[in-house]
């Protein structure tokens, strides 16, 4: 029974005109209860014993209906590094691999996956996934992109909620409604700081408070759409959804879940630091003010060295006091919500309520909830987490499933609607979602069982049967593992490893790395980047930087990293000279490979091939080959020992995941 | 070796040049856009408005509507211009004092005094004028031309940005980057100084010579875990090859001493005023002859003073920015002429919006979005004409009023793009340049 049927002042059999769907809208695989399939069972022997997990049982009915036979496993050594990479974003340690190599069992490795599964690096790891995919930053954006102080404790927050393995309907509910849920809990209140998480534009002078309230409601709306339902939402803001049975109407419906949510800030501070911070800043202010009085009717120099003055007095006003950075209802400011023409502000049509799309609720289609329903978010996440929910849990499987192989089984993740691509193994798709829900919404799980099977553990070996790649040369039914690129973090993370400077501190506030300075100079306020001063920090991973919306550091952008501005599924993987450019001539990598090549000098008592192999150790997580060795030590003879460090950074081996 | 690794891994090179959709209607291969940044004032250049300083010190006259404004207030009053409009050129086309060496361009011009925009403050409107939306987040037009054409230089990079040296603008970094499209696609921003591209040159210290050898050490490494067939290593070794070969040809593109005392003079290079802003429309002419796609160079930056944003005082402002600017532009056109460019180098001037009929605390002029100028030249562009109007007090685009889209359209048509092949796949919708359908200003193609 939908949880939503049993809510207060629902229920009309009455169907409003656009209301109605046709029979292939209401037909389209997404919008369907989810089935409960069988696990392939297969008789020949070979099929038994490849089957580790249900995972491969699917996977490999597919492939046999190809007539696709799946890739060997990988080597140990391959595998080990693939899972460590995968799972907490570092390379695993030349011991580390050592210790499995010596016995890589599939017990070991059951054991192995399990270790990981437990270590903060996977919530860290995950946690990132998750930052990107609602556009975490911890800055406004626009012109002042002023910081925001307390943003950081979000980002703690999902690194611990994966971390503990929340459940996920949990983790939904207390972002969507976590100060409803209950305001004292100061968990919650920094998860609901979801609901801020979007560009937020503030200007000087005349205030267009409506259309300015507008564009936080699409935020909070359409984020709703692309993270938990796999729906493009906000298309429909302007007119009806021109591919998916979603009218206009019903975006504003869902709006109106959110017409009485307003920013809070939860002050976490005594009443003598909020004494002594007023003080001081009031202070500051008034001066402010005068020099703002005394500008006026200035021209030219005079005004430039008034404006300078200005800034300078800013600069000296003190941080804010720690504090949530959350939301809450407030029912006096809750505005109607109309459909609104075009999406402009000022062009108003039908008020509506609150309603989820009504694809979703069809055939029963209750009527609306009055927008001064209270606890409304609440309600969202209810109907959301559902256990029957069509969309929210196959949405999160198959997010779990891209976190490991690089693709969706949905491979437009934040589009499960008809213009989405379809899935490649829907009754797979539906067991993992199916599995998810059952194990009460864990996660881990789920994860466990894709990195116990056959499927994760292929080859990737381009060289694989002909027939194969002639057959499915994309490789959508997985009958080998999918080489990758690292991603930005962890190219950085690694390459922080590799030099043995990585600090491995969890948590806290951000750290400002330092940029170069003529790129400070693009900022539209360069005070705005304060390089932390511990230098250690530096060192740090990079989930722990400052996300900054209009100062992206470069060597994280050049390897695609998202600009935090839109909702992104998935990264980019793309191959151009700037990031060679990077990697041979920027500061990050000549400075780290002078701090890698001290290294390989201390562990290899200077021996040249000792060197050589704890660097192809340390990087590509295999000694060098015959070839590799000899071409190196050839290179050692006569260049300097950090050129040949520069060079390891620079390397296939090391910047992919076989 | 090198160029038959270079042409094996082509097919996977993402800036390999790209026919264009149309390529009957291809006039253009590259754009420069001189954004005068802070929004200059259509009043004082390019838009004549007599009845203003009939009207001067009044109220607006209620027939001409309403307009909202970011710091004015509704009663604010009228303010006429102290500029003084010549007809010049064949087309006999009015440009104000402001812009001397201009006006003797003007029948290359097309100026249209209808653009119109959405967002009366500086970040929302830099987004929409760059990306054709009001939020951060987008490509940027530049991201998007090379996305559609590629690189016609192997050893420049294809959109390039050349910001004011007195500092960024509101809308900072997003305002020009690749949004969502690959990396590939991200603007390079031009910083002035010795290393004018991040990245090009070596660390201080190290010898280029050595550093070829780590580069071969790279090379001959990844040479021996390459089989057969395998595109993606081959571009990323070829990624290499090409970075080695910016590192080594880009620079000249900086040193612009070669260039005849006769052309540094028609920038105003080396004269006090001008020669900041005309080595940035020298630069750009340079980069456009190695076959750079898209170049950005920015007049203003820094807070209001140093752009065209004139709060405070219009008849300070104005002048000084275009006394900066003005000869370079003129230069940059006579000289892209002369040279046989101007045929294939489309030229778009203007900022981010114009400015207030009304006046600012007297003698300023506020943000103003409903009509203001922007002009092309080259790539196909029908000069000597003046297209569209906007109202006697110059408040809204009442005469053939274009949109920013229909800029960007124009742009892309003659670039030989089309708004809708040009798009790219990103969370369920097909975006695209202009989001919503824009409109070729036919009058100027």
């Amino acid at each position: 029974m939908r949880r939503w049927a049993v809510l207060p002042l629902a229920i009309s059999l009455v169907l409003p005109a656009a209301d109605t769907y046709t029979a292939a809208e209401r037909r389209h695989w997404a919008f369907q209860k989810r089935t409960h399939p069988d696990i392939p069972a297969f008789t020949a022997v070979s099929g038994q014993a490849w089957v580790r997990t249900p995972v491969d049982a699917f996977i490999l009915a597919r492939l046999k209906k190809a007539n696709i036979t799946p890739a060997p496993a990988a080597d140990p050594r391959t595998l080990i590094r693939r899972l460590y990479l995968d799972v907490t974003g570092l390379p695993p340690t030349p011991e580390e691999t050592a210790r499995f190599l010596a016995s890589p069992t599939p017990q070991a490795w059951e054991k192995l996956v399990d270790a990981l599964l437990a270590s903060r690096g996977y919530g860290e790891r995950q946690a990132q996934q998750w930052l990107d995919l609602v556009r975490f930053a911890e800055t406004d954006g626009f012109e002042y992109d002023t910081q925001r102080h307390d943003a950081w404790r979000y980002r703690d927050y999902v690194i611990r909620s994966f971390e503990t393995d929340k459940p996920y309907d949990q983790f939904v509910r207390e972002q969507l409604a976590g100060d409803e849920l209950d305001p004292n809990n100061e968990e919650y209140r920094v998860a609901a700081g979801f609901q801020r998480l979007g560009a937020l534009r503030k200007n000087a002078g005349n205030q267009e408070v409506a259309s300015s309230r507008n564009e936080v409601l699409t935020e909070m709306t359409n984020i709703v759409g692309a993270a938990f339902l796999g729906m493009t939402l906000g298309c429909a803001r302007c007119h009806d959804h021109k591919f998916d049975p979603i009218r206009q109407k019903d975006y504003y419906r869902v709006q109106a879940y959110f017409a009485a949510t307003q920013e809070a800030e939860v002050p976490i501070s005594t009443a003598e630091q909020q004494a002594a911070w007023k003080a001081k800043t009031d202070a500051l202010n008034t001066r402010i003010k005068d020099v703002k009085e005394s500008m006026k009717g200035l021209e030219g120099a005079a005004r430039l060295q008034k404006t300078k003055e200005l800034e300078a007095l800013e600069e000296q006003l003190p941080q804010p006091l720690p504090s949530l950075f959350s939301v809450q209802d407030d029912q006096t400011k809750a505005a109607p919500v109309h459909v609104l023409t075009r999406g402009e502000w000022n062009k108003r049509g039908d008020a509506v309520g609150m309603r989820p799309p009504g694809i979703l609720l069809a055939p029963d289609i209750p009527d609306e909830l009055p927008v001064t329903t209270p606890k409304p978010r609440e309600i969202l996440a209810a109907w959301l987490t559902a256990p029957d929910h069509p969309l929210t849990p196959r949405v999160m499987a198959n997010r779990i499933w891209l976190s490991h192989f690089g693709r969706g089984i949905v491979n437009t993740p934040n589009d499960f609607g008809r213009m989405g691509l379809r899935p490649t193994h829907p009754e797979l798709l539906d067991f993992l979602a199916n599995q998810l829900v059952e194990n009460g919404w864990h996660m881990k799980p789920i994860h466990r069982m894709i990195l116990l099977s056959s499927t994760y553990q292929q080859a990737s070996d381009r060289q694989l049967p002909e027939a194969a790649k002639e057959a499915d040369p994309d490789n959508k039914l997985w009958w080998r593992f999918e080489r990758h690129r690292l991603d930005s973090e962890q190219i950085r993370d690694s390459m922080l490893a590799m030099a043995g400077t990585l600090n491995l501190k969890p948590y806290g506030p951000s750290v400002i790395v330092p940029v170069q300075k003529e790129l400070i100079g693009l900022l539209y306020k360069p005070s705005q980047w304060k390089v932390t001063e511990d230098a250690s920090e530096h060192g740090r991973r990079s989930i722990y930087l400052l996300a900054k919306r209009n100062l992206r550091v470069p060597f994280m952008d050049v390897f695609d990293s998202p600009d935090r501005l839109v909702s992104c599924p998935r990264r980019e993987s793309s191959t151009h000279a700037p990031q060679a450019l990077e990697l041979l001539n920027g500061a990050f990598s000549n400075q780290l490979a002078a701090v890698f090549a001290e290294r390989l000098k201390r562990e290899a008592d200077a021996s040249p091939q000792r060197m050589v192999e704890r660097a192809f150790q340390l990087s590509a997580g295999r000694p060098p080959s015959s070839e590799e060795l000899r071409t190196s030590l050839d290179f050692m003879k006569t260049q300097p020992l950090s050129e040949f460090a520069l060079a390891v950074f620079n390397l296939n081996a090391f910047l992919y995941v076989n | 070796m090198l160029a038959e690794r270079a042409a094996r891994a082509g097919v996977k090179n993402p800036l390999a040049p790209k026919p264009p959709h149309m390529p009957d209607k291809a006039k253009a291969k590259s754009v420069i856009f001189l954004f005068m940044a802070g929004g200059p004032s259509h009043i004082e250049t390019f838009d004549p408005k007599p009845l203003l300083n009939e009207l001067n010190g009044q109220k607006r006259p209620a027939e001409f509507g309403e307009a909202k404004y970011q710091f004015i207030k509704p009663d604010a009053r009228l303010m006429g211009t102290k500029r003084t409009f010549a007809r010049y050129g064949k087309s006999g086309i009015e440009v104000s004092d402001l812009f001397p060496h201009t006006a003797q361009i003007v029948d290359d011009l097309a100026i249209i005094r209808s653009c119109h925009a959405d967002m009366v403050v500086h970040s929302a409107a830099q987004y929409q004028m760059f990306t054709g939306r009001i939020i951060p987040g987008f490509p940027a037009m530049g991201s998007w031309v090379v996305y559609g054409l590629g690189n016609e230089s192997d050893s420049l990079p294809a959109y390039v940005v050349l910001p004011d040296p007195h500092g960024a603008l509101e809308g900072g970094q997003p305002m020009y980057s690749n949004g969502f499209l690959p990396a590939v696609y991200q603007p390079t921003m031009l910083r002035p100084g010795p290393r004018p591209i991040l990245n090009l040159s070596l660390p201080a210290g190290v010898d280029p010579a050595e550093r070829k050898k780590t580069i071969g050490l790279i090379r001959q490494l990844n040479e021996a875990n390459l089989r057969e067939g395998d595109e993606e290593f081959e571009a990323r070794i070829a990624s290499y090859d090409l970075a080695f070969k910016m590192q080594t040809e880009a620079p000249d593109v900086f040193d612009i001493s070669r260039e005849s005392p006769e052309t540094l003079e028609m920038y105003g290079v080396g004269e006090e005023k001008t020669d900041d802003y005309g080595r940035r429309c020298l630069l750009a002419r340079r980069m456009v002859e190695k076959g750079v796609r898209f170049v950005c160079a920015v007049s203003g930056g820094g807070t209001g003073e140093t752009q065209w944003d004139a709060h405070a005082n219009i008849e300070e402002n104005h002048p000084r920015m275009a006394v900066q600017t003005d000869k370079a532009v003129a230069g940059l056109i006579r000289d892209l002429k002369r040279r046989g460019m101007l045929d294939s180098t489309l030229v778009l001037w203007g900022g981010e919006f114009g400015r207030s009929p009304e006046a600012e605390g007297g003698k300023g002029r506020d943000h103003h979005n409903l009509g203001f100028s922007m002009w092309m030249a080259g790539g196909g562009i029908k000069g000597g004409q003046v297209i569209g109007a906007t109202d006697a007090i110059g408040l809204k685009a009442i005469e053939k009023p274009y949109h920013i889209r229909d800029i960007h359209t124009t742009v892309l048509n003659q670039l030989g793009l089309q708004q809708d092949a040009l798009s790219y796949m990103h969370l369920g919708r097909r975006e695209r340049l202009t989001e919503i359908q824009g409109e070729v200003i036919r009058e100027i193609v």
